[in-house]
């Protein structure tokens, strides 16, 4: 009869290292995990003293797997389909968080991302490539500028928002104002990563280009630029997940509520549901999931453009 | 200096004014967005609305401030969560991080799973965990309200009233609630601060941990002689960092507790959101954005002391 060895110490080690990462990961993850699992019940198993983890239990058993009572109530409540002919889904979509407030989200987070890796990468190039009076003052002002607090501005932009409206300004809408708002707010660390972007990609490069003859445009738009694209991508998610994220500022500056982005909605929906525990989670799954699903396809991207910013700033 | 737009001129300085361009609409944006907000706060924090407009009124407004009894009251708040927040997530980002540190073969596995609660707005990570505790139906609520588990008759965190203050007026020992919102903001920074701290710990060369080990340094001794002093620099930029975030984030305030019960949970930056836009004292408010906004730059010098030491250029 054979026995098989004892576990070596480094094997031992390295199990419960994983273990232990295991705990970790299982409590980071519990709190999305029953939120998933209330978006699911029925009104009658939410209102249940005590609560139970899972709508299983029936009359004689405490957990029967067959008898489990799910129920798509509470996405039905926010998404409150009509059925209609002319949809393609067969259904129109008629609740307001889906709706009215999330396009607004999608407009304002796809638009200020635009314009702040345009504007960043400018600016990141300049100072990365550049050296002239006042470079080293802008850029720690600008640093600087990260210091001031976010609601200190809200009240100096609350007010701009009330002059603004009343002036005769041609096209000017709300929706321009929140965007330039977000641009402001993002900017600042964006122009850092960019600069850092920059930096590393080597100048010999783009004298080699220019040594062979390459125009100082082509060697713009052929070194340089195709080099610095997964900064720039990673500049433009940072600024979509965090426009996408932002409540404060979109649920004061706005006071239309048709203008209004998706976490004023689904704040809205805290106060409209005080009991439907189910409906606030769905709400919660829906606005949440399509950023989760982001990150996951382009953690690394992310994981690039936090590192620099924070090494930096 | 190489510079591919440059000419030289006579004099034999580099002149270009493309970096100007290039920075240009990022410096008006941040003027725009950030700087006239900040300075239009200063005004109007010793300016009052009278009905015929505003009216200088001095430092009125820090005097009325400063006798609200609620102030006194929420600096108490915040000078507790931020301790908590700031302590709790420095001490589990470091024990993760050197989870991760031990070479584990699934660790960007590990990584991925623990980023997801950052991605995770914070309005809407206030709302998971309202989920879980509220009163009655929340799944915790069922632990936490059991008489058996939390002796003599439970607690329900989010209606629960302060203890009896143990030193004067400081409110400590704090809420339930104000414990819970600092576990939630500790969930949702975590993994932030976990991936700093590991980008920090994987540049303390690995020999000198080997040789620190062959002289007979062991596990905590290696922790507190060797890597905690190397990664000094990057731990004070966390604990700013962090203290930076906790001071200004307020979504969570409003989606977990809203200040409540009572004032407990009633920290600065929720405080001038009260006072600004509740009470409509936006001269009041400018007062307190202000003492937030000095404290906040304090915090930044100092991280740009620390960080300027690492940057040789």
């Amino acid at each position: 009869m054979r026995f098989s060895p004892p576990m070596s110490r480094k094997n031992w080690n390295n199990f419960l290292t994983n273990a232990a990462l295991i705990v970790v990961v299982f409590f980071a993850l519990l709190p999305i995990v029953t939120t998933i699992i209330v978006s699911f019940k029925q009104q009658q198993d939410i209102t249940r003293k005590p609560p139970t983890l899972f709508p299983c239990d029936t009359a004689v058993q405490a957990f029967d797997p067959t008898a489990c009572r799910w129920s798509v109530e509470g996405y039905e409540r926010v998404i409150a389909p009509k059925p209609s002919e002319s949809s393609p889904l067969g259904f129109a979509v008629t609740g307001n968080l889906l709706r009215r407030y999330l396009p607004n989200t999608l407009l304002y987070a796809t638009v200020s991302a635009l314009f702040v890796v345009l504007f960043a990468s400018f600016a990141g190039y300049a100072f990365s490539r550049y050296r002239f009076r006042g470079h080293t003052v802008l850029m720690t002002a600008i640093l600087a500028i990260t210091g001031i607090p976010l609601l200190t501005n809200l009240l100096g932009l609350y007010q701009m928002g009330v002059t603004l409206r009343k002036l005769p300004i041609p096209f000017y809408d709300d929706r321009i104002f929140i965007i330039l708002v977000y641009m402001g707010f993002y900017l600042p660390l964006s122009v850092w990563i960019a600069k850092g972007f920059f930096d590393a990609i080597p100048r010999e490069l783009e004298d080699a280009a220019l040594i062979d003859g390459c125009s100082q445009i082509g060697v713009l738009t052929r070194i340089t630029m195709p080099l610095a694209l997964p900064g720039m991508l990673a500049i433009f998610l940072l600024t979509f997940v965090n426009v996408w994220n932002e409540f404060i500022a979109g649920y004061l500056l706005i006071p239309k509520n048709e203008l209004k982005p998706a976490m004023f909605g689904l704040y809205e929906f805290l106060g409209q549901n005080i009991i439907n525990l189910q409906v606030i989670a769905a709400a919660c799954i829906i606005i949440a999931i399509p950023m989760v699903i982001l990150f996951l396809f382009t953690r690394r991207t992310f994981f690039r453009a936090m590192v620099e910013g924070a090494v930096k700033g | 200096m190489r510079n591919i737009f440059a000419r030289r001129s006579e004099k034999g300085r580099t002149q270009t004014t493309l970096p100007f361009w290039l920075i240009l609409p990022t410096v008006l944006v941040l003027l725009a967005i950030q700087v006239y907000p900040a300075f239009y706060t200063i005004w109007l924090s010793v300016q009052e609305r009278e009905p015929s407009g505003w009216t200088y009124v001095g430092l009125k407004n820090f005097e009325r401030l400063f006798n609200m009894s609620v102030f006194g009251e929420s600096i108490g708040h915040t000078i507790i969560f931020l301790v908590g927040y700031a302590g709790l997530t420095l001490i589990l980002g470091f024990t993760i991080a050197l989870l991760l540190n031990r070479n584990v073969r699934l660790s960007g596995f590990y990584i991925t799973l623990l980023f997801i609660p950052w991605i995770v707005a914070d309005i809407i990570a206030g709302m998971i965990f309202r989920l879980l505790v509220f009163p009655d139906y929340g799944l915790l609520s069922g632990i936490l309200q059991n008489p058996s588990i939390i002796p003599p008759d439970g607690v329900s965190v989010l209606t629960a009233v302060r203890p009896q203050p143990w030193f004067g007026d400081f409110p400590f020992p704090p809420s339930p609630a104000l414990i819970f919102l600092i576990l939630a903001s500790v969930w949702r920074a975590l993994p932030f601060v976990t991936l700093l701290l590991l980008a920090a710990m994987q540049t303390v060369p690995g020999e000198i941990i080997e040789s620190s080990r062959i002289d007979g340094a062991r596990g905590w001794q290696i922790v507190r002689y060797i890597m905690i002093p190397l990664m000094l620099p990057t731990l004070v930029v966390a604990v700013f960092s962090l203290t930076l975030s906790g001071m200004n984030g307020v979504g969570m305030v409003f989606s977990l507790t809203g200040g409540g019960p009572g004032t407990s949970t009633e920290v600065l930056s929720y405080l001038l959101f009260t006072i600004g836009w509740n009470q409509l004292q936006f001269g009041r408010a400018a007062a307190l954005a202000l003492l937030i906004a000095v404290v906040n730059w304090l915090l930044i010098t100092g991280t740009l002391r620390i960080t300027r030491v690492n940057e040789t250029e």
